[in-house]
């Protein structure tokens, strides 16, 4: 048990991954103390297009700490929510309420004494495309989706004027994007002054729509309009499909899209300090009603000693979680659903939460938002692996209303469905909805100092997954040694199924795993040792296949999904 | 309690004096004008059926007052002999290259206003945005036309396919029931110009979505048809604060529209407001109950293991429960929109 293979995994916690580049200890500049230490306490708030999300943080021995939290639907009074908590603080702890300045008799109002800061994630708004040619249409549309529009698009060498300006002036259009090449191709030369001449009568029709101009689209006709429409200048289209990622583009109409308080944006900028502080690289995986958006944050050795993350995020409205106007949506909940619900009835149900998605918690509406949970990350994930990739990360976080509605176990149980990667991961979820609202601080040093200070309060650790890809199905192959605290315990490991290891949250240890074979686990190899953290589900030995295949009869298919759901969801036949 | 209160969502049930808007696509003819007074079944717009695109030569100097901008309305031009032939009378689209592209064809329908109220603005080609005289009672969505008509309830759990007669003819029916996209087409044959219903079965939309479709096609059209859902899709019961709206409102003229969706309400009924403490049940186990809010409930487990928050509610039938504050709803008159 001694031998470790050369290349297996490395311990996870608060360290280097192996495969990354090297990460120097975390800096000064991370660890510093919010600039203000007369401030006490503050609220965030997370508006989310089907919840209203808030928290009360407060300073505790010189370090900010999670005093409550909840969520509401969204229509909630936000006042009401934090009210709430301050009462629920007062309640429950009176001496923290009194050390934070919001005990009986302290004279501080806290709802109008405290700071706040607030995200939001307003639904997709949606954005008419028009260009030149079925070429640039295709990148222009591309480069908005993945900025988190809802897109309608057309081109000139498709699409008649007539239709092009119906396209434009359809009702929930709230922008018009316009483009060609730069430098133009052949054949949009021509057809450049008139599609800028068709956006100045759309214009003319839609007084204070917005116009965003990408590449050398004349301005004058637009500026010739009765009621002169506000025209942003954006950067042409360019790149081929794939490199979405980088595309200048993608950012400026992302930055157009949301605003500064925008919670996936200020998300990305949260898991860049995350990757800093823990010198792991991060995933968020965040589902929401109206929206879903990936980020990828990865720590690298910083010009000044320090640490530096690169940070990606692309966003997929077709990911939202009841979105079911895309051919074959609901067979893809059904897919994930252990009830037997006819389908025009599962129809019904997952329109009813659209409207109100807040509601249906218990019983099977319970999971059913894990069956819609599965397919929205199922859809994230297919539409960013060609742009973020498929490779492996330490810590995989669940961000958004979404993941909360379900018990801990289960979240980590519908990770290990859908993120099928061989290697060991880290699981969590946002479970405050604090991310958002503290990606809103603008200064990276504060942010990256409260996230360090918030610590264990930040993320409801759910346990770890360890995933192994190319093991023969049904038989055994081989065992596990468990280390925790210097007590040891055995796990034979039978391919085929999930075994579950209890772990608890705030334990950790060292996970040492014997193959017959030679699986992938980040690397191949027989043996490897690999450091493990515990959470709600504990620890997670998924030695299903890679990717998951399941039985093509529903019956069957439920029968199995129900088995593996009922291992980490005990109560969802209560 | 009553700022506690707040923590459940509130849910318009009235708007007074509502913005609305109605659609309009290039090439329909407007002839209301901004800052008029309309009454409820006056002629607003003539529209297109089935819209042409026309090339034009822009007419020589002098020819039009000024340039005209995109959306204006052109007359057709005199064809002269042995010149080129004049362009249809149609609405500007653009104008470029000395060539103007117009949007033309027959007007055969009409758009009528749905209520009483005031033409606001005028986007050619896009919207033409009303405010009401009277308040309007949210809905969640309109399928089919905006329309009007005197406001017809049906009794409760009674049968559509047998409560409907031809002497509810250019009525709006209120149907409690059951309802489906059989007894909606026996509707509209029966010469019925609306319908308002709780809730409505995908499916059923999507049978009525097709026969509007293949109405649309047709050469003689029937009169337009209009179904407001003031629910989602599954079957419940009237809220009594909707209820007692629509038995306020029986009798007298009332309009569907689309954008907001709203029945249009007469603004000389005194309509009852609800108590603002009056809780309503909107899923679970209680659906459909209404009662009194009293306080919060404290995050609670409900079955399935979920974490909830949860207030306490009074039930008219006696009891007092925890429910969590996600199944539960109130009513709030809005101020108006737009």
């Amino acid at each position: 048990m001694s031998h470790v293979e050369s290349g297996a995994a490395e311990p996870l916690v608060g360290t280097r991954p192996a495969s990354s580049p090297p990460v120097p200890a975390p800096s000064a500049r991370a660890v510093v103390a919010p600039a203000d230490d007369r401030q006490t306490a503050f609220f965030t708030l997370d508006h989310g297009t089907a919840t209203v999300a808030g928290a009360l943080v407060g300073r505790v021995d010189r370090r900010w700490r999670l005093l409550a939290a909840t969520a509401l639907p969204a229509g909630s009074n936000p006042d009401a929510l934090l009210g709430l908590l301050v009462d629920r603080l007062r309640s429950v702890d009176p001496a923290c309420a009194e050390a934070v300045g919001s005990g009986p008799g302290t004279g501080t109002e806290p709802l109008a004494a405290w700071p706040r800061l607030a995200a939001s994630s307003a639904p997709a708004a949606t954005l008419a495309v028009i260009a030149a040619t079925e070429r640039t249409r295709a990148r222009l549309e591309e480069a908005a989706v993945g900025a988190g529009w809802n897109v309608v698009a057309g081109s000139a060498e498709r699409t008649d004027p007539l239709v092009l300006t119906r396209l434009a002036t359809r009702p929930g259009v709230v922008a018009l994007l316009v483009g060609v090449a730069d430098p133009p191709d052949a054949d949009e030369r021509d057809l450049a002054a008139e599609l800028a001449v068709a956006a100045a009568g759309i214009a003319a029709r839609r007084p204070g729509m917005r116009i965003f101009l990408a590449g050398p689209v004349p301005e004058a006709p637009l500026l010739d309009a009765w009621r002169a429409p506000i025209i942003v200048r954006l950067p042409a289209p360019a790149g081929a499909p794939g490199e979405l990622a980088a595309s200048t583009l993608r950012a400026a109409l992302a930055a157009a899209r949301g605003g500064p308080d925008d919670s996936r944006r200020a998300m990305a900028a949260a898991a860049g300090s995350l990757a800093r502080v823990l010198g792991l690289r991060v995933e968020i995986l965040e589902i929401g009603v109206s929206g879903a958006a990936r980020v990828v944050a990865l720590p690298g050795p910083a010009d000044d000693g320090g640490i530096a993350a690169t940070v990606q995020i692309v966003e997929v409205p077709d990911a939202a979680l009841f979105r079911m106007d895309r051919p074959g949506s609901v067979d893809q909940i059904d897919h994930w659903f252990t009830q037997g619900l006819d389908r025009a009835r599962l129809r019904d149900r997952l329109a009813e939460l659209a409207i109100a998605p807040w509601s249906d918690l218990d019983a099977d509406g319970a999971l059913l938002r894990a069956a819609a949970l599965r397919g929205a990350v199922e859809r994230l994930l297919v539409a960013t692996n060609p742009v973020l990739g498929d490779g492996g990360v330490d810590l995989v976080i669940g961000a958004g209303g979404a993941w909360s509605a379900v018990p801990g176990p289960a979240a980590a149980h519908i990770v290990a469905d859908v993120v099928r990667r061989p290697g060991v991961v880290q699981v969590a979820i946002d479970h405050a909805r604090l991310l958002g609202p503290i990606g809103t601080i603008a200064d990276d040093a504060e942010r990256d100092a409260v996230l360090a200070d918030l610590g264990e309060d930040l993320l409801l650790p759910l346990g770890t997954i360890v995933t192994p890809r190319g093991l023969r199905p049904n038989r055994p192959v081989g065992r596990l040694v468990l280390g925790v605290g210097g007590v040891r315990s055995e796990v034979e490991l039978v391919a085929g199924g999930l075994t579950l290891v209890d772990l608890p949250p705030g334990a950790s240890g060292t996970a040492e795993l014997a193959f017959r074979g030679t699986p992938e686990l980040g690397t191949r190899g027989r043996r490897f040792q690999v450091a493990v953290s515990g959470g709600l589900g504990g620890l997670l030995l998924d030695l299903r296949d890679i990717p998951l295949r399941l039985p093509e009869r529903p019956d069957r298919r439920r029968e199995l999904l129900g088995t593996w759901e009922r291992a980490l969801w005990p109560e969802r036949d209560a | 309690m009553t700022g506690s209160l707040e923590l459940v969502p509130a849910r318009a049930l009235l708007v007074p004096r509502p913005r609305i808007r109605l659609e309009l696509q290039p090439g329909d003819r407007v002839t209301a004008v901004v800052g008029e007074a309309v009454h409820v079944g006056e002629v607003l717009a003539e529209r297109i059926r089935d819209p042409r695109l026309v090339e034009a030569a822009v007419p020589r100097d002098g020819a039009d007052q000024g340039i005209p901008l995109p959306g204006t309305w052109l007359p057709g031009e005199h064809v002269l002999a042995g010149r080129r032939a004049g362009a249809p009378a149609g609405e500007l689209l653009f104008e470029h290259g000395g060539r103007r592209r117009l949007v033309s064809g027959p007007h055969p329908d009409r758009l009528h206003a749905p209520a009483n109220g005031r033409v606001v603005e005028v986007e050619p080609g896009v919207a033409l945005v009303l405010e009401i005289d009277g308040p309007g009672l949210a809905a969640t969505e309109l399928l089919g036309e905006p329309h009007w008509g005197r406001l017809v309830l049906l009794p409760e759990e009674s049968d559509p396919r047998l409560a409907l007669d031809v002497a509810l003819a250019g009525a709006v029916v209120v149907l409690p029931g059951r309802v489906d996209a059989e007894a909606l087409a026996r509707a509209r044959a029966m010469g019925i110009r609306g319908a308002v219903v709780l809730s409505l079965a995908e499916r059923d939309r999507r049978d009525l979505a097709a026969s509007a479709a293949r109405q649309e096609a047709g050469l003689h059209r029937l009169a337009p048809f209009g179904v407001l859902v003031l629910g989602g899709y599954l079957r419940r019961v009237f809220a009594a604060a909707v209820r007692s709206t629509l038995e306020a409102a029986s009798g007298a003229v009332v309009g569907l529209v689309g954008d907001p969706p709203l029945l249009l309400l007469p603004a000389d009924r005194q309509l009852p407001l609800p108590e603002p403490d009056q809780i309503v049940v909107r899923g679970g186990p209680e659906a459909g109950r209404e009662g009194r809010w009293l306080g919060p409930g404290g995050i609670r487990r409900v079955r399935g293991g979920i974490t909830a928050e949860t207030g306490l509610v009074a039930l008219d039938d006696g009891r007092t429960v925890a429910l969590p504050i996600g199944e539960l709803e109130r009513f709030a008159v809005l101020a108006a929109n737009g």
